[in-house]
């Protein structure tokens, strides 16, 4: 007898679910504990940027699109702000663009940081979670020192940066690498020698390398699969080209590539810091650009932790883009946990979520609040009152 | 300590009733206390699972559409009601147990298990998801440790020849203490318990970032804090019973209290030490490993006991 | 392979499908084609040549302007111009873009997410916002947009200036 759709059992993974830091809405279809299908569901906190940024200027834009997302807000700035100055036919002086190469790196080991404290978090291991946590204010205090900020750092402006890095900076930043490096080592013997945690990871959620191509995915989930692909290596920007990376692979792509691969890119990213404190170029931190960004069209692409960040922007003389189109990685990779999900047990899709570095107010850039009522707009008053008679029936 | 209680202080006061209450929210903090100092972390203060308790109870209980009124009810409170009966038969504090007769390990063992059924039970009757998985987790979990924990805590009652939890008490002091002739027993039986309360890393029937808070997750206010402080309680009990079984057992409370102190240093240990074992991986762990190992030292005590007379002829006589 | 050669492979490729190729920059091609061609070009890309990637799908409105007399404000016209589909095709750093410009009053495109399953998210997102029907796309249920959102209402069009009243269903 063919089942009926209301028999299915779907377990509901959001918008509001413990695991999931951030709204977005999976349904997995289960019998016993497998999963069976599963569909998502986005957009909670979706806030009009890309209308928003139409009716801004390219200066108000930057600061809007640093706050598309909280854990890699430099990499949206820098997007686009290169974005621009192709444009405006600019070129940011080297030293801005180290600095900009030396913000990146020390955001994406915040954000492997953070996203391995939050996987094993997931996984039930919240020894790692609390551990790796605890390490991460080291990155999150040297960010701190370089930017006054914490999240948010708005390192970058139009046409260079603003911020820069003396001695006693650099001497903070060789010892919060040298203290991280030994951390991450522990780590890495963590996660592919513990056997309970193996047990959770080792064989899990696998994307073979023809289905990370079909599947278009990126980032250091593609690249646990095998394909390499890393827009700093592919299409080198800001200081990459002058401070080039290695790529990191695994052939694997199971969970514990997954974390393998992040957490070789931080031994990478230690690297690359040290040598960029060691050889910065000296000069100007900005140049001049136009107000009015020249007619045309662009696109820019930088490697986010999450993997592949993608602005279009299209110009149309004013000092308003016409256009700014954002795609974000997780966007891609949400296409390749649906697919994975299927066949694994209930117990593993937190992980597996957790797997692709899920990043959803990325993915999310518009809100108007519509309520039932139909104001489109509501006051506090109106929606205290609201709850209240909600809460009535 | 033989000192004899009136029934009803016994059974209200001391050492049953409030003082086993009170003892549970101790045992919470310091279980609490010491994971968060092994994970690097503060910790919460000596009053939290206090506070966490009277908040719990002055908070509205919300019974769920589609729920079996009375028996969202009743199960917390016969959840509580089991663990505290079971306290009577366990020496607890070092004192003799309050309410004792021949085999009441298989009375007690029971009475605790009487939580988790209640548990499963919650679980089943409400129409939320995530609490069906729940309880559908609990009960296969229940399976798996239930009878390998029972195995361990029998293996000292064979080779003593009692199946009395007081003269269990009493004997495993005189002799070689039991973590020493029987270490697999000792293990199975601490990490059972730990399966039992659902302590991480057997924590998957409550999995919050899979199924929120499991069979529980429809529980609020009165209900919720009575499963709570019925575990805390169970915890007391169950730390009770192998420390007397394989620890020589308490002859004051000055014993008890460094003997429980010890396990729960232990259990928080394992607690922060692993990651969270998929259902599958726990019931494969108890069946495959830990049920056979404690079959083969089952095995080996009933035939060494047998063979004890025997042996002490041929070297006594 | 470099950027030049790839550019000049996508370029031979897409020979018989474009109507037209343009250079905007050194690692960019972009190549206008017919919207009934789409699949094809898709298919010769990245099936049969297995050029690069989909990057991303961009929506554009280009609505025709006329000043308004009261505010001096460009204010976009309803139903002049086109909507424009534009399908980001990466490998290393050569970028190839296939344009595909649709009228506002047939705004229909075949949906690629047979050759190319990772669409489905994109192209939900450019149906949502922009109005772009594709055809034979595996969902249409809202991706970003509230549940309630009105029928027929596309924020991203340039015509769109926040929901009124009336707008609200």
């Amino acid at each position: 007898m063919p089942r009926q759709k209301s028999e299915r059992f779907i377990v509901p993974i959001g918008p509001q679910h413990p695991a999931l830091k951030e709204p977005g809405h999976f349904e997995f279809t289960v019998e016993g504990e497998v999963v069976t299908n599963a569909t998502a569901r986005l957009g909670f906190v979706h806030r009009g940027m890309e209308k928003g940024a139409e009716s801004r200027t390219w200066t108000q834009d930057l600061y809007l699109m640093e706050r598309v997302c909280g854990i890699c807000s430099h990499v949206h700035s820098m997007a686009f702000v290169l974005g621009v100055e192709k444009l405006a036919n600019v070129q940011a002086p080297p030293r801005a663009q180290a600095i900009r190469e030396l913000v990146a790196e020390l955001e994406r080991i915040h954000s492997h940081i953070l996203w391995l404290g939050v996987a094993a978090h997931e996984g039930g291991f919240d020894t790692l979670f609390m551990f790796s946590w605890r390490d991460r204010e080291t990155v999150m205090d040297l960010l701190e020192t370089i930017s006054g900020n914490r999240v948010n750092y708005s390192a970058n402006v139009l046409g260079g940066v603003k911020v820069d890095i003396n001695e006693r900076q650099k001497d903070e930043l060789l010892r919060g690498m040298d203290f991280l490096e030994e951390r991450t080592r522990h780590y890495l013997k963590v996660v592919t020698e513990d056997d309970t945690f193996l047990g959770r990871t080792r064989n899990i959620g696998v994307m073979t390398f023809e289905e990370a191509t079909r599947l278009g995915a990126i980032g250091p989930t593609g690249r646990a699969s095998g394909l390499l692909r890393d827009v700093r290596m592919d299409s080198p920007y800001a200081g990459y080209p002058d401070f080039p990376i290695q790529i990191v692979t695994a052939k694997a792509g199971d969970l514990e590539a997954r974390f393998v691969v992040r957490i070789k890119e931080l031994f990478e990213s230690y690297r690359l810091v040290r040598e960029i404190v060691e050889k910065i170029p000296s000069g100007d931190l900005t140049t001049k650009i136009p107000r009015r960004i020249p007619e045309g069209e662009t696109v820019s692409r930088v490697e986010a932790p999450r993997g592949e960040l993608f602005y279009y922007i299209k110009s149309n003389g004013t000092d308003r883009p016409e256009r700014v189109k954002v795609r974000t990685p997780s966007l891609c990779n949400c296409a390749s946990v649906l697919t994975t999900a299927i066949g694994h047990k209930l117990a593993d899709m937190p992980m597996i979520l957790a797997g692709i570095d899920p990043c959803f107010s990325c993915n999310d850039r518009m809100v108007v609040l519509n309520g039932p009522a139909g104001q489109s707009l509501w006051d506090w008053e109106k929606l205290r009152q609201y709850g209240i008679e909600y809460y009535k029936k | 300590m033989n000192v004899t209680f009136p029934p009803l202080i016994a059974l209200l006061l001391f050492p049953g009733g409030l003082f086993l209450l009170a003892s549970g929210l101790v045992f919470e903090y310091v279980d609490r206390k010491f994971i968060a100092r092994y994970q690097n972390r503060i910790g919460p203060r000596w009053f939290q699972p206090l506070a966490d308790l009277v908040k719990l109870l002055a908070k509205e209980e919300v019974i769920p559409a589609g729920t079996i009124k009375g028996l969202f009810i009743a199960l917390p409170i016969a959840a509580l009601a089991a663990a505290l009966t079971a306290g009577l038969n366990v020496p607890l504090f070092g004192f003799r147990p309050v309410f004792s007769y021949p085999g009441d390990l298989i009375g007690t063992l029971y009475l605790l298990s009487l939580m988790t059924l209640c548990i499963g039970l919650a679980g089943a009757n409400t129409e939320n998801r995530f609490s069906i998985v729940g309880a559908t987790r609990a009960l296969t979990q229940l399976f798996s440790y239930e009878a390998p924990f029972l195995l361990a805590l029998l293996g000292p009652a064979i080779a003593l020849g009692t199946w009395n939890i007081g003269e269990i008490n009493q004997a495993a002091g005189m002799n070689l203490w039991f973590i020493l002739s029987q270490p697999i027993g000792f293990l199975a039986a601490l990490i059972g318990l730990m399966g039992k309360l659902e302590l991480p890393p057997f924590d998957a029937p409550e999995a919050e970032t899979e199924i929120v808070a499991g069979a529980l997750t429809e529980y609020s206010g009165r209900g919720f804090a009575l499963f709570r402080i019925g575990r805390d309680v169970e915890l007391v009990i169950g730390l009770t019973l192998i420390a007397s079984f394989y620890l020589g057992g308490f002859s004051s409370p000055l014993d008890f209290l460094w003997k429980t102190a010890v396990l729960l240093l232990i259990t928080a240990a394992l607690q922060s030490l692993f990651a969270r074992l998929r259902i599958d991986q726990t019931v494969g762990l108890w069946w495959r490993v830990g049920a056979i190992l404690l079959l083969v030292q089952m095995l080996v005590i009933i035939v060494g006991s047998s063979l004890a007379p025997f042996v002490s002829r041929l070297f006594g006589g | 392979m470099n950027t030049q050669e790839a550019l000049e492979k996508a370029e031979a490729i897409l020979k018989d499908l474009a109507l037209s190729f343009t250079c905007p920059e050194e690692n960019r091609l972009d190549a206008v084609i017919k919207a009934d061609d789409l699949k094809k070009a898709v298919e010769a890309l990245l099936v049969t040549n297995r050029w690069g990637y989909l990057s991303a799908l961009t929506g554009l409105d280009n609505p025709e302007y006329e000043v308004d007399e009261d505010t001096r404000e460009k204010v976009a016209v309803e139903g002049k111009g086109s909507l424009e589909v534009l399908y980001h095709f990466a490998a290393g750093a050569a970028i190839t873009t296939l344009r595909v410009s649709l009228p506002y009053d047939a705004a229909e495109i075949d949906s690629i997410c047979d050759l190319v399953p990772a669409a489905t998210l994109y192209e939900r997102e450019a149906m949502e916002l922009f109005g772009i029907c594709f055809k034979g796309t595996p969902s249409t249920e809202h991706l970003v947009l509230p549940d309630c959102w009105p029928n027929g209402v596309y924020p991203l069009r340039k015509t769109f200036k926040g929901l009124n009243e009336k707008a609200q269903g």
